[in-house]
């Protein structure tokens, strides 16, 4: 497959805000400040190639260089060394509102968007109906734009630049906007280009729109690349080191909690977090409601979190996962997950995670649980190796997993003779 | 200073064909002009008339002023000065608004695959195309003062197309400094006022002290002026050495100014 992206060796290098300002002429006559700007490097060094066809998100906190990246292969600015070579006609959904015009209306403004996106007037006139469609906004279309709603004002954005036909899409955080429904077809017209075979670049501060259309992630820290990969994997990995963001938010001084069962919870050591919000009592029961420790293979668990939002938290995600004394995980889930959040606000609260079946192999267990920013931001509480769990039964030897499982000795022999007969 | 951006640096793409990239070319540029267009008038009264009505004012009171109260005894004064005023209006708009070209449009600048290059074009065709409107009441009033259309008026696009090439070099030089310097528009202004006074507007230019002819010529607005006058005024062949002088002066300008403007351009991002 041929590339449709190679960057090569990328650096780009700004001048830091507030050392100097816009430069004037006495600036210049006086030889002020004219060779003392600071300057610090947006990209370095960053080669990648993408594969035509292919999505790839770009992840990174702020100020990591998602955009000026994002930028650069869009052929806006030049970098201060390195190249980039792109094939195809690229398109960008990237600053929506650009170039439209309040005063004029929305008939008008697709015909001038259109064209700034890219397209020829002949191409906008035969797209106009279905732009106008798109957006929903047929009723409305020969009125100036200033009579629209920031909602609909997107929604025109979004379909005239939707209707391009690129065979590069760079898509830098426009999809947080509009109501969901919209959304929703937003997100389906993206998977359209990519099932046309549009190769796409995306910014997007959402891990799950992330995990919805990449094939692959540049995960970019400090201007570099931190790390190229499959999508799971260096987005899991990403989340975790913003985990680690947690470890350093944790506050130094915390009293040091016993639980019921012995167990103390020390901080950094098996308890992470900023502790707006504190996990009070976590209990593990059994299919009847008993509190245990011990569970047969194959039985149901209910993971009961009772916590106490300190501040005003707006909709944590809970996580619970289960690893063994080594630190590995056998299972991981949470509430964002399964597309639910806890409520937002101040104040006492619960809930509880349902296992229908826990088919672990017999051997000892933690539970671990955790309370989350609503955006995997960094953790609020988050309890690690303190529940112990032993399951029993199941098979020995390396595994993990103790499915239902039977085995059908007879299975291969009765068929062998059956095609015999058969051939017979 | 390091406007430009050293080399080895470029970004290679594969470009769409010539032919389908002419057709965007014009499209974009016919759809941004008369975006300024509409903008210009939208939610005005009297809308598109005010492109006749700003220099119908200049004329008038040129016209007193010259006829009435500090007689010049220009014969079809109205004439003579509408040329003059046409002519230079359409050179100062198209300079003051190419300043600003860059700057206030960020969003444009921005934009993977935008043009920025088109911008200055569009800032010139615009006030180009004032010019044109008001051509129509300048042909009234060289036929209600009673002078003929000469085969003359057959040169007219000509000398538009150097004026046109003149003003957009100076516009792509203005609109990539400005960028850089604020202090542009300021010595814009002050530069403009001058040249107005030193261009024969409202004025003939043999007026001038034979010592100061040889300097004073070498304007391009000068003679781009007489050029204009010699056409609907005295309807006659504009001079053609001093014509290929002026179109020398601007193409030598406008390839200066591209020049500067698409080395600039790529740093255009950072500055706004």
């Amino acid at each position: 497959m041929q590339d449709a992206i190679v960057v090569d060796g990328l650096s780009k290098r700004f001048r830091r805000h507030g050392t100097q300002p816009a430069r004037t002429l006495k600036d210049l006559l006086l030889g002020r400040n004219m060779r003392r700007s600071e300057y610090f490097w947006g990209l370095r060094d960053v080669s990648f190639s993408v594969a035509q066809g292919r999505t790839v998100g770009f992840i990174g906190p702020n100020g990591a260089g998602k955009s000026t990246l994002m930028r650069l292969v869009g052929g806006v600015g030049l970098p201060n060394s390195g190249k980039v070579r792109t094939v195809g006609r690229i398109g960008a959904l990237l600053d929506l509102g650009s170039g439209l015009h309040h005063d004029l209306t929305g008939r008008e403004n697709i015909f001038v968007g259109g064209i700034i996106a890219g397209m020829t007037r002949a191409e906008v006139a035969r797209r106009f109906d279905a732009i106008v469609d798109f957006a929903e906004l047929e009723a409305f279309i020969d009125s100036p734009l200033r009579t629209y709603s920031t909602g609909m004002q997107m929604r025109l954005a979004f379909a005239v630049a939707a209707h391009i036909d690129p065979q590069i899409l760079l898509i830098d955080e426009v999809l947080a906007v509009g109501d969901l429904a919209f959304k929703q077809k937003c997100l389906e017209r993206i998977k359209k280009f990519k099932a046309q075979g549009c190769t796409i670049v995306l910014v997007s501060h959402e891990s799950s729109q992330v995990r919805q259309l990449c094939d692959e992630v540049i995960w970019l820290r400090n201007g570099t690349v931190n790390a190229h990969g499959p999508t799971e994997l260096v987005l899991n990995q990403y989340i975790t080191e913003m985990q680690d963001e947690t470890r350093r938010r944790t506050p130094t001084q915390a009293p040091t909690m016993r639980l019921p069962m012995g167990t103390e919870l020390r901080l950094n050591q098996n308890r992470f977090g900023s502790l707006e919000t504190q996990i009070e009592a976590v209990q593990l029961l059994s299919r009847r409601g008993y509190e245990v420790i011990e569970i047969d293979s194959g039985d149901a668990l209910q993971v009961v979190i009772a916590y106490n939002a300190l501040q005003a938290v707006e909709a944590p995600i809970a996580s619970v996962s289960i690893s063994r004394p080594d630190g590995s995980i056998c299972y991981d889930t949470n509430t964002a997950m399964a597309g639910q959040t806890l409520p937002t606000g101040a104040g006492p609260g619960q809930t509880v995670l349902q296992i229908e079946r826990l088919d672990l192999a017999g051997g000892e267990y933690f539970v671990n649980v955790g309370l989350h920013e609503r955006n995997w931001a960094y953790t609020y509480d988050y309890h690690w190796h303190t529940y112990p769990l032993r399951i029993v039964g199941g098979p020995g030897g390396e595994g993990v997993l103790c499915p239902p499982q039977q085995w059908s000795l007879e299975a291969r022999r009765e068929a062998q003779l059956s095609a015999e007969v058969a051939g017979q | 200073m390091h406007i430009l951006p050293q080399k080895g640096d470029a970004i290679a793409s594969r470009p769409l064909p010539i032919a389908a990239q002419l057709i965007y070319a014009r499209d974009l540029l016919r759809e941004l002009v008369s975006r300024d267009m509409k903008i210009r008038y939208k939610r005005s009264v009297l809308g598109i008339a005010w492109t006749m009505i700003n220099p119908l004012m200049q004329i008038l009171i040129f016209t007193f002023l010259f006829n009435r109260v500090l007689p010049l005894n220009i014969p079809h004064y109205t004439v003579f000065v509408f040329c003059g005023v046409l002519a230079w209006n359409w050179f100062q708009a198209s300079l003051y608004l190419a300043a600003g070209g860059i700057t206030e449009n960020r969003d444009l600048v921005r934009r993977p695959g935008f043009p920025v290059a088109v911008l200055p074009v569009v800032t010139v065709a615009t006030n180009m195309l004032h010019f044109l409107l008001s051509l129509p009441i300048l042909l009234v009033c060289v036929l209600i003062d009673g002078l003929p259309l000469s085969p003359a008026v057959a040169a007219f696009p000509l000398v538009l197309l150097v004026q046109f090439g003149l003003t957009l070099g100076l516009a792509y030089l203005i609109a990539a400094t400005h960028v850089f310097f604020r202090d542009v528009q300021h010595i814009l202004s002050i530069g403009l006022s001058l040249l107005f006074y030193l261009t024969p507007i409202f004025y003939t230019a043999d007026r001038v002290p034979a010592e100061y002819q040889q300097l004073y010529l070498l304007n391009p607005m000068a003679q781009l002026v007489s050029a204009y006058r010699a056409i609907f005024l005295q309807g006659i062949w504009p001079d053609g050495g001093a014509l290929l002088g002026v179109a020398i002066f601007a193409v030598a300008m406008f390839a200066l100014g591209y020049t500067i403007f698409v080395r600039a351009s790529y740093r255009f991002v950072e500055e706004l």
